[in-house]
This record gives structure tokens, C-alpha cells and sequence, in this order.
């Protein structure tokens, strides 16, 4: 199959040995590549091991559509054994080192064991070297990005940590170019663990594509597509910041804590008020629709934005001002940590402080204090300390009650979207492979346009059809999801863009039995990794059951529990898995997964 | 006073985020809109419930439109 570098690139931080191994055909035809590869990989590889141990791996993986000149086609998957969940951890990250990989001649870095002391990766095509970083140890992610483009380019691809990863904190990230964000389940701390502080990747190779020619027509007529959107002005003007009053006006909007769904101070930080403040636009590379948008922030500096970081360090922490709110992102993205766990980890504080479950008093609102939590749980000291490893260990230490309003699904922290109204989403982030995300299925629009309090099969059905666009395509492919939704981009282009790199025509029912394949073997992965893991891992908060909201438009709803239990039950159903959430033989075994069908079997009995 | 609610760029089409108008006897929503209008991709809620352009608008409504959105 052409459109691939055919080539996984593995380094050992323990022996310094660094080998080029091929891609099989089967590796590409049943798991095409981003997470698809990252989870097999994992399966076959990494077995029980403690996730920051030297046994863990790490892996970088790009599919076919990753850094091709395609639209919002900059993107490539980190994934490894997460240490903030314990099972499958992954994360999409926009970057040039998307671009570089496969120029450089590989769709794939595994890095495997341990350094001695601080390093890097430098791989330059053919070349890989593993580079003494201990001058950047300690340095946080703007002041490395700088030092490293200085050294070997600016238009390098370069994938880092912060201190925050360093110091092993289990919220750290990835990040890219000042401001590119992923691997929200803990993968900085991964990264940490091997003193792996960067990946640095230059390539001048060419893609060997099917055909050239009809991919180069077919890309430029994408971005002349999305240009002419009707919604692609409005999109510049405010992107994913759009969601924030529309959030609010659905009463969605993740507000102290995700106690409530509305915010009196929405107006002072929505979208319109990002155009007031708006002084530049940052985005992932190949993108005709950048995302980040910048303001000055509270102490004067610019500052990226977007929905998710401003829900979750905005509301969510009862903080309504959008340069404050700024703030709280940049230092975030300086010390690599992942805003959204952020927001959640604060926002707990913060409600533990008021029920007087701990000592130090953490007002609603109080940027002073959050800011200093922001060090402190990037170094994980002081109050920091507590939530340094995510609300699920923080509540689990603290007890009294807080398991309830730990705001997280398998121990990832949920994004910035309240679900009391909302229970199709709730089961979204139920059900989502590496924990709480919303990137495998964003079903709210479809449930408020159609019945947002229907708990109905077809609703069960749609969400399974969005994990399988998004969890499985999207994150396989890997091409950003946005320009789908956001200005209604065609999803025909998709198989058209893959027909013209690879020479395969697949249809949308083969690329949804492949991402069914994938999500299988997750599912699998997790059992084995994780051997309690089970039926209650799919559910959300107590707090969305019993808590209803005690204002706005959706006073006193929640989520029924009975009903959530009968569209999980459909979902196992639907998915071809036991009540229990593990697939069954005959699922495993029609996916072509034998052997780990005869594993799990054996572990499950 | 019917009141309509725009969101997103489905107020730049309209040119306002919120309109009132009185309306005699009930009346198509479409009818109401500017033409052309978006079909596909948006979510029209009267009175808090899922609706559709062609729902018919009485003078006491809140109407909600909004396009459809993926997530951050």
C-alpha cells in the first residue's frame, strides 16, 4: 500500500541502540495508522508494566493522510500505557513534526527504556541520534522550543515536555510550537519517567503517494471548499470559541465544578468578547482554519485560547475574565500541563475548600490561587500535591464524600461539557476509550437538535457511529476532525484523499469496521492491563446522577441512572461486547484478533 | 413578541443575535428567516424543543437557532 514510509523507527534510551523495522501490509490494511498502529503496538509490546516504569514504551504514529497537503492534515498520535488511568492513553497532537516524520522516512518512533540523563531524540531522515539534554532539563516548553529551534531550525518538527512532565506529574502533556497540545492521559509524565526531554525531527524526503497528481487536485480543492464555507468567516473570527455561549445558552457550560451549566459572567468571556481582545491566530501546520487564538493576558503577554481551556479555567473555576483565564493557559502550556485536567484538578480544590474538607481556603474565582496552583501542582508540592496525579487519586486520598464529585471517567478528568442535561453525551464520555474526551464522539448537537432527554436505542446507535468517524478515522488517519463539523467539509473527500495516497478505494463501511477493530482491541488492552476493569469504568460522576442543577433553563435536571444503565447495555450490545464492557470471542475473532481473543478468554474465563 | 436567538454565524446571516417581532397568527419559521437560510447542520430549538423550519411560530415563542457544532 504506497503512501506510507513503510518504516517504524524504535530507540532504546537504555542502551542507546536505535533500529528501523518494516510496516507489514496486514499493519496498515486492519489498523491504518495513528492510533490504530499505537494500539497494536501497545497489545503486542507493552504487557503489565508500571506505565513510568522503563518497561512502558512510548509511541509517535502518523497514518496516511498525516503532513500531506491536504486540509488540517498536520497532525499525528502519542500514545503509550497511561499512568493517569492505568489502560490505553492517547492524544492527537497538531505539529510539524507530523509534516517531518514521514519525509524523514518513518510512520512510526517507538522509545523504549530508560535514559541516564537528560535527552533528546534527533532524527534527521536516515540519521538518529540520541542527544545529551541536560541543558534543557528544567526549562519550561516556550524556553526549549526556542533553544532547540535555534539549534536545528525553526521550521524543525519538535515534540517536548515541561517541568511538569519531568517532575512526573500524571496531568503533564505534550507540546509543539508554544501552544499544540496532546496526550492528555499523562503522556508528558511517560516521557519523563525515560528522560526523554524532546523528539526533534527534520525530513527532506518526499511521500511516495498512488497518485501525486489527482492528491495534489483533490487538496486544493478541499481548502478552496472550506474558504467558501458559509460559516468559514465566522469560524476565523471566533473558531472552537464559538461553543462557549452556545454551551452556555444549552446549559452545558462546565461551571464550578460542573455543579452547574450556566455562568453569570459568560458574556465578559464568550467568543465576541475573544474578537474585542483578538490580536493573532496559531494553528497546526497545513491548516486553513487555525484554532488558537491569541489575546494579551493578564500580565501582558500574549496568550493562546480556545474553547476547552477556557471552560475549564474559566468557569469551571468560577474565574470570569478572559486575559486572567489567559494566563492560567499560558503557564499551563509552559510547564506542559494538560489544561483541561488543570481546570478540573483546580476546580476540586476549590470545592473541597468550600465544603471544609481541607485546610487552606481556595475561593471560587481567586486567580492569585490558582495561579500558584499552577506551580505547585507542576512541581507536585504543596496543596498542588493532592490533585498532582488527578482528581480520581486526590479523591480516592481525600475521601468524605469527593469520589462523587471527582469529575472523571477511568481517571482522565472530563472536557469542558456538562452532562446533567445531556445524557447521550454523558454516555460519550462514559464510553470513551482513553477516558473522559470528548474527541471520540461529540453527540451534543445531534441529541439537542433531535431530543436532548430521549435515553433511546437510536441515540446509542449515533454515538457509535460518531466514535467510529472520530475515534476510529479521524484518530487513525490522522487528520483533524474540525473542518467536518465546524464548516460541514465533506466527509466523501475523505475516501477520495485515501484512494489517491494509498491506491486502495476503502468506503466508509470498511473504515468503520477498522476503527470497530481498533476500539475492540482497546477494550481488550484494558482488561489485560487493568484486571478489575469492568461495566462501572463506563460511568460517569455520581454527581450527574444525584446532583441535579439548582438553576437556569435545566433547573433540576440530571441524568437518569436506570435509564444510562439501559443505553450502556444497548451500547455492549451494539458493539458486539459482554455486559461487562469486554468483547466478546466471536467479535475478537471476526476483527481478525485470535490471538487476543484467546488471551483475554483465558484472563476472563 | 416572538423572540429569536441567533447563534454562531447564523447571526452574521441575520445580521443581529436577537430579534423580536409580532407576529398575528402562526406563522412558518422559514417564513420568518431570510431567504436563503441554512437547511443542513443547524439545530432549531421553540421553546426549548427540538423544532424545524417549517414549525410553526406563535407570538408568545423563544425561538433558538444554532448551528451544529463538533467539540473543541
Amino acid at each position: 500500500m504506497k503512501g506510507y514510509a513503510e518504516k517504524l523507527l524504535r530507540a532504546n534510551l537504555s542502551n542507546s541502540k536505535v533500529s528501523k523495522e518494516e510496516i507489514s501490509e496486514s499493519m496498515k490494511r486492519d489498523f491504518l495508522g495513528g492510533r490504530g498502529f499505537a494500539v497494536k503496538i501497545l497489545w503486542d509490546e507493552v504487557k503489565r508494566v508500571d506505565p513510568l516504569s522503563e518497561k512502558n514504551k512510548i509511541i509517535f504514529s502518523t497514518g496516511p493522510l498525516s503532513g500531506q497537503l491536504l486540509p488540517s492534515s498536520g497532525k499525528m498520535v502519542i500514545a503509550s500505557k497511561s499512568p493517569l488511568t492505568g489502560g490505553y492513553g492517547d492524544g492527537n497532537i497538531g505539529t510539524m513534526a507530523s509534516v517531518h516524520l514521514k519525509k524523514a522516512g518513518y510512520d512510526v518512533v517507538v522509545v523504549e527504556g530508560k535514559s541516564e540523563k537528560p535527552c533528546y531524540l534527533l532524527i534527521e531522515d536516515e540519521n538518529v541520534k540520541i542527544v545529551d539534554a541536560s541543558d534543557l532539563w528544567g526549562k519550561n516548553t516556550f524556553e526549549a522550543q526556542d533553544i532547540l529551534e535555534k539549534r536545528h531550525g525553526r521550521n524543525s518538527g519538535i515534540l517536548l515536555i515541561g517541568p511538569a512532565g519531568e517532575n512526573l506529574t500524571r496531568i503533564s502533556t505534550v507540546m509543539s510550537q508554544k501552544g499544540r497540545a496532546g496526550g492528555r492521559p499523562g503522556m508528558g509524565a511517560v516521557m519523563g519517567s525515560k528522560k526523554l526531554k524532546a523528539l526533534v525531527v527534520k525530513g527532506t524526503g518526499n511521500i511516495s503517494n498512488f497518485d501525486d497528481n489527482k492528491l495534489k487536485e483533490l487538496g486544493k480543492k478541499g481548502y478552496e471548499e472550506i474558504k467558501g464555507k458559509e460559516s468559514y468567516d465566522f469560524w476565523m473570527r471566533q473558531g472552537t470559541m464559538q461553543a462557549f455561549d452556545w454551551c452556555n445558552e444549552n446549559a452545558c457550560l462546565p461551571t464550578h465544578n460542573f455543579k452547574e451549566g450556566v455562568f453569570e459572567f459568560s458574556k465578559e468571556m464568550d467568543g465576541y468578547m475573544l474578537e474585542k481582545l483578538h490580536m493573532g491566530r496559531k494553528g497546526c501546520p497545513m491548516c486553513s482554519m487555525q484554532c488558537g487564538h491569541i489575546i494579551k493576558d493578564s500580565s501582558g503577554q500574549g496568550a493562546e485560547l480556545d474553547y476547552e481551556n477556557v471552560g475549564m479555567l474559566g468557569p469551571n473555576i468560577g474565574l470570569g475574565n478572559l486575559p486572567q483565564v489567559a494566563l492560567l493557559n499560558r503557564l499551563a502550556d509552559e510547564w506542559g500541563l494538560d489544561t483541561i485536567s488543570l481546570g478540573s484538578c483546580i476546580g476540586f480544590l476549590m470545592e473541597a475548600s468550600e465544603k471544609g474538607l481541607i485546610k487552606e481556603k481556595v475561593r471560587w474565582g481567586d486567580i492569585e490561587t490558582a495561579q500558584k496552583l499552577v506551580t505547585e501542582i507542576g512541581k507536585g508540592e504543596g496543596l498542588g500535591k493532592l490533585v498532582s496525579q488527578g482528581v480520581k487519586a486526590a479523591s480516592e486520598i481525600l475521601g468524605k464524600g469527593s469520589q462523587k464529585w471527582a469529575m472523571q471517567v477511568k481517571g482522565l478528568e472530563i472536557s469542558a461539557y456538562n452532562c446533567h442535561a445531556c445524557p447521550g453525551m454523558a454516555l460519550s464520555f462514559g464510553t470513551s476509550p482513553i477516558g473522559a474526551s470528548h474527541k471520540d464522539a461529540w453527540i451534543i448537537s445531534w441529541e439537542i437538535a433531535n431530543d436532548r432527554f430521549s435515553y433511546d436505542k437510536s441515540k446509542v446507535e449515533k454515538l457509535i457511529e460518531f466514535q467510529r468517524l472520530r475515534g476510529g478515522f479521524f484518530e487513525s488517519a490522522t487528520v483533524c476532525r474540525l473542518p467536518w463539523v465546524e464548516v460541514s467539509f465533506g466527509l466523501d473527500r475523505y475516501p477520495e484523499y485515501l484512494e489517491a495516497i494509498t491506491g486502495s478505494r476503502m468506503s466508509w463501511q470498511d473504515l468503520f469496521e477498522m476503527g470497530d477493530r481498533i476500539y475492540a482491541l482497546i477494550r481488550a488492552y484494558w482488561k489485560r492491563e487493568v484486571p478489575q476493569f469492568g461495566r462501572k469504568w463506563d460511568y460517569p460522576p455520581d454527581r450527574w446522577f444525584e446532583e441535579p442543577h439548582s438553576g437556569g433553563k435545566m433547573k433540576g435536571v440530571r441524568v437518569d441512572r436506570e435509564k444510562y444503565e439501559q443505553m450502556l447495555t444497548w451500547y455492549y450490545e451494539l458493539r458486539g461486547w459482554d455486559q461487562n464492557g469486554i468483547p466478546l470471542k466471536e467479535t475478537l475473532d471476526r476483527f481478525g484478533l485470535k490471538d487476543v481473543s484467546k488471551e483475554i478468554i483465558e484472563q476472563v474465563g | 413578541m416572538a423572540k429569536l436567538n441567533f447563534f454562531g454565524y447564523l447571526a452574521d446571516i441575520v445580521g443581529s443575535r436577537a430579534k423580536e417581532m409580532s407576529l398575528e397568527k402562526p406563522v412558518a419559521l422559514r417564513e420568518i428567516l431570510p431567504s436563503p437560510f441554512p437547511e443542513k447542520n443547524i439545530i432549531v430549538l421553540i421553546n426549548q424543543k427540538a423544532g424545524s423550519l417549517d414549525s410553526l411560530i406563535r407570538d408568545e415563542d423563544s425561538v433558538v437557532l444554532m448551528p451544529v457544532l463538533s467539540g473543541g
